[in-house]
């Protein structure tokens, strides 16, 4: 475990809504990410899971609190700043992969680097480089539409890594994939987080997925209920997880 | 709610989507009305009879050009009115409604569409009716008085014409919408879909417009004197499908190859630009291929109308070198005539020489079965002429097997090249090595057609042998001094006679004589149907690519999310928008090119300063309109309220 803080939240509030018909989503949530983690984030819906993590990703503001983001707090930064913060430091996953339609999988991939203007030199190697760790160098050369959703999502984390972000935000990472391909994600995943070259923070409804993380924190009612940690057996750290859902109830769906 | 009262919802809240497309179609009914107008309107009586039924027919012409241009700018309008509204009002079909509804739906919201347009176009015609009356008087420099007259008749027939056109169309979106399956409706929002061409068939398509572009090119510049409208039409038919050829073969192909050389693409926003520009291609071809066309017609449309006046004010210069012009058998005619014009006027120049008439059976031309009456004139007079009328004769003098050829200019000529057939004289052949086009006998030249000039020595070779001769006399009175030109002509009029011994003819030509005003009007109407035309084809550009925009609102907002500034997303589609301007306009500006070089050809005028303006112009329209759909374009995208 490393002890460099990469996000650092506290007594973050979200209310929605007029004055008078206000819901709060978030009520006071403090979480500390260091580098090397990852976490998965669980609850049922309308735990405010979603909200924490557009707040994360520096999409929405928050009500009220401070949001570290590798050193800056993200709630007093401009909005050119937070562009910036966001390219720079930040990879995203989501569940529908959002690759671009119009480019090969070899030019979504490259497209962060290409625009942040790196040399192509560099961009290729990069490229290459990470198709090799994701098992996408024959897909390369193909469109989207020609790939599975599993080669689209490896392809989505791709370009997330390529910036050599701090951290990664997955909404849902494997919510579109079948179970295989959910599995190799994962796993790839994971392999990447121990391999020293991401923090990863996700999203997930799902026990299975939840248990690829070293820890898993769980929302119910927009505040942390309880973390726990993977440990050794992940088998049995799934199950953990199952009793927690159990006995917190709601809809995990 | 009813069908009606749902339909006017929906087109209240997307009045601004339909913006483009109403003043698109506002913009050519306002044309169409003003054309319409001066037909039913009596402001260019006061030319004369003959040429308000010239004027007349020259805007029935543009009218039917206008006609064909509105039926395609609808059948193109509503196909993409019809595309954007499938997707929005397929999901009616999850409310219940049956497809019969939703077309009643789609023909109440078109008709909403029609109608605003429709009372816009003749509003704003209404409004513009007396400046565009104007500045047709005063580009074509006709003398009017304009009256601010309209007719109603104007406005029910384009009214008529146009909500037949428009009925058609949303019947047949109707019809369309009424015969789709709900799940081609529902996937109307998904077909977005990359299909990728294989780059062989791209090389083929590339090499085969390639080929056909420039077969059109050859054909359009072959210089010929039989097969000239055979070859224009020709070259028309190749140039359109080499261009359609071009836009969906070649430019893709360039562009998929920029794509594959990665140290060129991972530059900046290429990477997106130049991936989206592909990706735009495949789909909007078609688009492109049919402004570049509609600039070329523009610009042609252009370069003929100041081919025609710039020969039109030739052709009064060149009937107007002399003013009274005689060919007599009288020997005595210069001083018959100098007596009878005596202190009447001043005259500017005069000039006076003979005309050797060859026995026609000997005399003839390589047309063997006609015979003709040719005149022959020595070298010497004709520069002696030339030089009273303080013309030059930049022509040494002929050897003597060679004649030059009097000509003339015409109005419009189908033969391009300038192969002379030899002529027969006195049994012997000459060579015509010049056919000449300055007036050095004005209007004679025209009038005759049969005039030859020889060298000094074969004309009195050949005097020795015919004894008839014909005296010219030429008098260019001061056009100013004219005002008795009736009483002088009448005067003339005594000496005229055709019996055997006395044969006098008389040509007069009336400096004031406003026969050709027409031709005028002719230039202010190519004029006009090239600004139409391109202010035509940036709409129809702007229609596509604002259109195109509410596609990319996902993409863009996925790009956000990704981080990417504001400003890099601008400039990405600053250049994809740029590049898909300049592409028609590169490829115009050289057909065009050809296009003008060919008119120049057949009209015998130098017409690169009128091609140079009119692509000045072209690129100043195009620049407005790419300017104002990046503006567009960045706020849709970037900017939208739900894309943040």
């Amino acid at each position: 475990m490393n002890d460099k803080k990469v996000v650092e939240i506290k007594n973050l509030v979200k209310h929605y809504g007029a004055r008078d018909f206000q819901t709060t989503a978030l009520k006071g949530i403090d979480l500390t990410i260091y580098k090397g983690d990852f976490i998965a984030i669980m609850g049922p819906s309308g735990s405010g899971k979603t909200t924490l993590l557009n707040i994360l990703s520096t999409i929405d503001k928050p009500s009220q609190g401070m949001v570290m983001l590798d050193g800056q707090d993200v709630t007093r930064i401009s909005n050119k700043a937070l562009a910036k913060l966001r390219k720079d430091k930040i990879g995203f996953i989501f569940q529908d992969y959002n690759l671009l339609d119009t480019m090969t999988l070899q030019d979504n991939i490259a497209l962060p680097l290409a625009l942040d203007g790196s040399a192509p030199k560099e961009i290729l190697a990069r490229t290459k480089e990470l198709a090799a760790m994701f098992g996408l160098e024959a897909q390369l050369r193909q469109y989207p539409y020609q790939l599975s959703g599993g080669q689209k999502q490896r392809g989505a984390v791709c370009r997330a890594l390529i910036t050599n972000p701090e951290i990664i935000f997955a909404d849902e990472p494997t919510g579109a994939l079948d179970s295989k391909a959910g599995k190799d994600l994962l796993q790839c995943l994971c392999k990447v987080n121990e391999n020293g070259q991401a923090t990863i923070l996700m999203v997930t409804h799902d026990p299975h997925c939840a248990s690829y993380a070293k820890d898993v924190y769980l929302l119910s009612d927009g505040t942390i209920k309880c973390r726990i940690n993977r440990g050794n057996d992940r088998k049995e750290f799934y199950n953990r997880i199952i009793d927690l859902q159990t006995s917190i109830g709601g809809d995990f769906a | 709610m009813s069908i009606i009262r749902l339909a006017f919802f929906n087109f209240k809240n997307s009045f601004k989507s339909y913006l483009s497309l109403i003043l698109s179609l506002a913009f050519t009914i306002l044309v169409f009305f003003n054309f319409q107008n001066i037909i039913y309107s009596d402001v260019f009586v006061l030319l004369g009879q003959r040429n308000k039924d010239y004027i007349d027919m020259l805007i029935e012409v543009c009218l039917v050009v206008l006609l064909c241009f509105l039926f395609f700018f609808l059948w193109y309008a509503t196909n993409v009115f019809l595309t954007r509204r499938k997707r929005e009002i397929g999901i009616y079909i999850f409310m219940g409604m049956s497809n019969r509804k939703i077309g009643s739906l789609y023909l109440v919201e078109i008709s909403f569409v029609g109608i605003t347009a429709l009372a816009m176009g003749i509003g704003f015609g209404v409004l513009f009716s007396a400046l565009f009356q104007m500045i047709m008087g005063a580009v074509s420099d006709l003398a009017v008085d304009v009256r601010f007259g309209i007719s109603a008749k104007a406005i029910k027939m384009t009214s008529v014409s146009f909500l037949c056109m428009y009925l058609f169309f949303a019947l047949k979106g109707f019809w369309n919408i009424t015969r789709s399956s709900v799940l081609n409706m529902i996937m109307a929002a998904k077909q977005n879909e990359y299909l990728h061409v294989k780059p062989i068939v791209l090389l083929l398509k590339a090499i085969l417009g390639i080929g056909v572009l420039v077969l059109g090119y050859y054909y359009a510049n072959k210089g010929s004197r039989y097969d000239t409208l055979t070859n224009a039409l020709l070259a028309v038919i190749l140039v359109i499908i080499g261009v359609y050829l071009l836009f969906g073969g070649l430019i893709p192909l360039v562009f998929q190859l920029l794509v594959s050389r990665k140290r060129f693409l991972y530059h900046g926003q290429r990477c997106l630009w130049v991936n989206q520009t592909i990706f735009r291609m495949r789909k909007n071809y078609r688009t492109y291929a049919m402004v570049c066309i509609m600039g070329i017609c523009s610009v042609s449309a252009l370069a003929t109308g100041f081919a025609m006046r710039n020969r039109y004010e030739n052709l009064v210069a060149f009937d107007n070198q002399y003013t009274f012009q005689f060919l007599s058998s009288q020997s005595n005619i210069a001083q018959t005539t100098e007596a009878i014009l005596d202190g009447k006027c001043t005259v500017a120049y005069q000039s006076s020489l003979c005309a050797l008439v060859a026995d026609s059976e000997p005399l003839l031309s390589s047309y063997t079965d006609v015979q003709q009456m040719h005149l022959l004139l020595s070298y010497s007079d004709i520069v002696q002429a030339a030089k009273a009328a303080g013309v030059t004769f930049a022509f040494d003098e002929p050897a003597n097997d060679e004649v030059y050829y009097l000509s003339h200019l015409v109005l419009l000529s189908f033969i391009t090249n300038g192969e002379a057939e030899p002529v027969t004289i006195a049994g012997k052949t000459y060579r015509q090595t010049q056919r000449i086009m300055i007036p050095y006998l004005g209007y004679l030249q025209k009038e005759l057609g049969c005039l030859y000039v020889v060298s000094d020595r074969e004309y009195e070779r050949l005097k020795e042998k015919n004894d008839l001769i014909y005296y010219i006399c030429n008098y260019k009175l001061k056009d100013d001094d004219v005002f008795n030109f009736e009483e002088i002509r009448m005067a003339f009029d005594t000496i005229v006679s055709n019996t055997e011994e006395n044969y006098t003819a008389r040509v007069s030509i009336d400096p004031y004589s406003n026969e050709g005003e027409w031709i005028k009007a002719l230039h202010s109407l190519c004029i006009f149907m090239f600004l139409v035309f391109i202010v035509a084809s940036g709409c129809i550009m702007f229609m596509k690519l604002y259109n195109d925009s509410f596609e990319e609102i996902q993409r863009y907002a996925v790009l956000k999310k990704l981080g990417f500034s504001t400003e890099t997303l601008s400039a990405s589609i600053a250049h994809e928008l740029a590049t898909a301007y300049l592409l028609p306009f590169a490829v115009m500006t050289v057909s065009a090119y050809f296009s003008v070089l060919s008119l120049g050809k057949m009209m015998r005028a130098d017409l690169f300063s009128v091609y140079v303006v009119s692509m000045a112009v072209v690129s100043v329209m195009f620049m407005l309109f790419c300017v104002l759909s990046i503006t567009v374009c960045q706020k849709t995208l970037l900017f939208a309220r739900d894309n943040r």
